[in-house]
């Protein structure tokens, strides 16, 4: 097995009013890749072919060494999916699906499974149609942790969970993350789970990739700067600026390229740098996505 | 969209897991079966109409319930996203769609077919009424496979009432056809069997039928791209 984990090259599937176009994605072993896109944007779509449930158009997918979808049914041993949309049977307990799941996985940990139970505060004999949803996203999560997957796929599976049920299955995957064997996939439109647990970033807007690196160097190259200018000063040409906010006087720029030099170079031509903020993982998408926006109108 | 060999252990689990899931609609089914059949018992004319419209809506109802449940309740109820996220093919899950609904559905199936055909059996009983009564029973099977290719295949709602309506429809249309058959119609009141030639015919294009149904739902399942 190579390093690779997942590897989508020009992936492209085409529905009557959406188009997933030329996908090229690499998740390499260990890594923990953030997904994040609008509702609507070709994230579960992406994750969908990954997972061989949609045949792409065109374009090859390698999961886990193996052909999608020819060959999901080995890839699906090793993949622990979680989604959104997913339910389980409502008139079936939770001890009932255990015990399906753990008859199709011989890797299938019990002990793991029973741990899961007592933290998550589940009770093994209720049926499902019984469980509150954030109970109900805990116990998909459980079936798809205790089966001890190589890659973990987790769609969506913090939306609608309230603070609480969110911070314990965040907690959960927080602790999963430790074994640098396994890789995930999470995505969401909630950036801030996505900032919590992620090492790398995909933005995904209109069907495309629009970025894909490590987070860290992404945090690092976003910044916004705080000017003062006063009327006889002319900013300069700055690199990588995406947007500017504020007004004339005193103007607020999204840069992402950031360059400490910027700084020295605004306050030559009479500028004032009032700040130089950081920017949280929902600003820096935000920013991307409308600044390609205007550039590429729908 | 799958390369591997069929999983028939995984085909079976997932036929268990439906039977699981609609035990006591079948075990329920088959009481109501083989009361309508006593009525039979009574020995009129009427009552054995009666008790063949009462079995038909029991046979039928039970083979539409379940491919409701199977097919359409699954999409509906968007446990086909957890069923697919574990190592199953289109075909693994096809067959255990077709197979867990006709082995569920053969147990009332059975029941009350065997139970009909003996108490035709019975001395005095009107024996020509055998071949009708097979044929008309092999034809809710037809019936049956048509609705689990329409549940299967479409997982719609609307369409798999289409196939219910047609298929009630085209049951009582078949009824009367079968019934005012040179080759059946004859016979069918008296006391001996007979099977002649046109129900034996009947009979196997009946099977005939249900295979190609059963043929075409996996065809059409396998040009699928998208499953969920």
């Amino acid at each position: 097995m190579n390093d690779v984990c997942v590897r989508l090259e020009g992936v492209s599937k085409r529905y009557p009013h959406f188009l997933l176009d030329n996908i090229s994605l690499d998740l390499p072993v260990g890594s923990i890749l953030g997904f994040i896109g609008a509702n609507g944007a070709g994230k579960s779509t992406t994750i969908r072919i990954l997972m061989g449930l949609v045949r792409q158009d065109s374009g090859s997918v390698q999961v886990l060494g193996h052909a999608m979808p020819a060959e999901q049914t080995a890839a699906k041993l090793d993949i622990g999916y979680v989604s959104e949309d997913m339910r389980l049977y409502g008139a079936a307990t939770l001890a009932w699906h255990m015990n399906f799941v753990a008859s199709i996985y011989p890797q299938w940990n019990q002990s793991y499974a029973d741990t899961l139970v007592r933290r998550f505060d589940l009770k093994p004999q209720q049926k499902i149609k019984g469980l509150s949803h954030g109970q109900r996203v805990k116990a998909a999560l459980l079936l798809a942790l205790a089966r001890e997957p190589r890659l973990l796929i987790l769609d969506e599976p913090t939306t609608g969970l309230d603070p609480v049920a969110r911070r314990e299955v965040l907690a959960e995957l927080m602790a999963v993350l430790a074994d640098e064997h396994r890789t995930i996939l999470f995505s969401s439109h909630n950036t801030l789970d996505v900032e919590q647990i992620s090492d790398r970033i995909a933005f995904i807007d209109r069907g495309r990739i629009i970025a894909l690196e490590e987070k860290e160097d992404l945090l690092d190259r976003w910044r916004r700067v705080r000017l003062v200018v006063p009327p006889t000063a002319v900013l300069p040409q700055l690199p990588g600026i995406v947007e500017v906010g504020g007004t004339e006087r005193l103007p607020v720029l999204t840069t992402n390229r950031f360059d400490p030099a910027v700084v020295s170079l605004c306050q030559d031509r009479g500028a004032t740098v009032q700040s130089v903020d950081s920017m949280t993982l929902e600003e820096i998408f935000v920013a991307n996505v409308q600044s390609r926006r205007e550039l590429q109108p729908a | 969209m799958n390369s591997s060999p069929t999983n028939y252990a995984m085909v079976r689990r997932l036929i268990l897991k439906d039977w699981y899931l609609n035990r006591w609609m079948i075990i329920g089914s088959v009481p109501a079966g083989l009361a309508s059949l006593a009525i039979i018992l009574t020995g009129k004319q009427v009552a054995f109409l009666i008790s063949i419209i009462l079995l038909c809506m029991v046979i039928i109802g039970v083979g539409a319930q379940l491919a409701m449940a199977t097919t359409i309740n699954e999409r509906k109820e968007q446990t086909l996203a957890f069923i697919m996220s574990l190592p199953v093919s289109w075909r693994e899950y096809t067959a255990a769609k077709i197979l867990a609904n006709l082995i569920i559905f053969l147990i009332p199936w059975l029941a009350i077919t065997a139970g009909a055909l003996g108490i035709l059996l019975l001395p005095g009983a009107t024996h020509g009424l055998i071949p009708f009564t097979a044929i008309m029973a092999v034809e809710m099977l037809v019936t049956t496979c048509l609705i689990i290719a329409a549940g299967v295949i479409t997982e719609s709602q609307a369409w798999l009432t289409v196939a219910i309506l047609c298929s009630s429809l085209g049951l009582n249309v078949l009824g009367y056809v079968f019934a005012h058959t040179h080759g059946i119609s004859p016979q069918m009141w008296g006391t001996s069997v007979h099977w002649t030639a046109t129900a034996c015919t009947i009979l196997l294009a009946e099977f005939l039928a249900a295979a190609l149904v059963l043929a075409f739902t996996f065809f059409v399942q396998s040009r699928k791209t998208d499953f969920l």
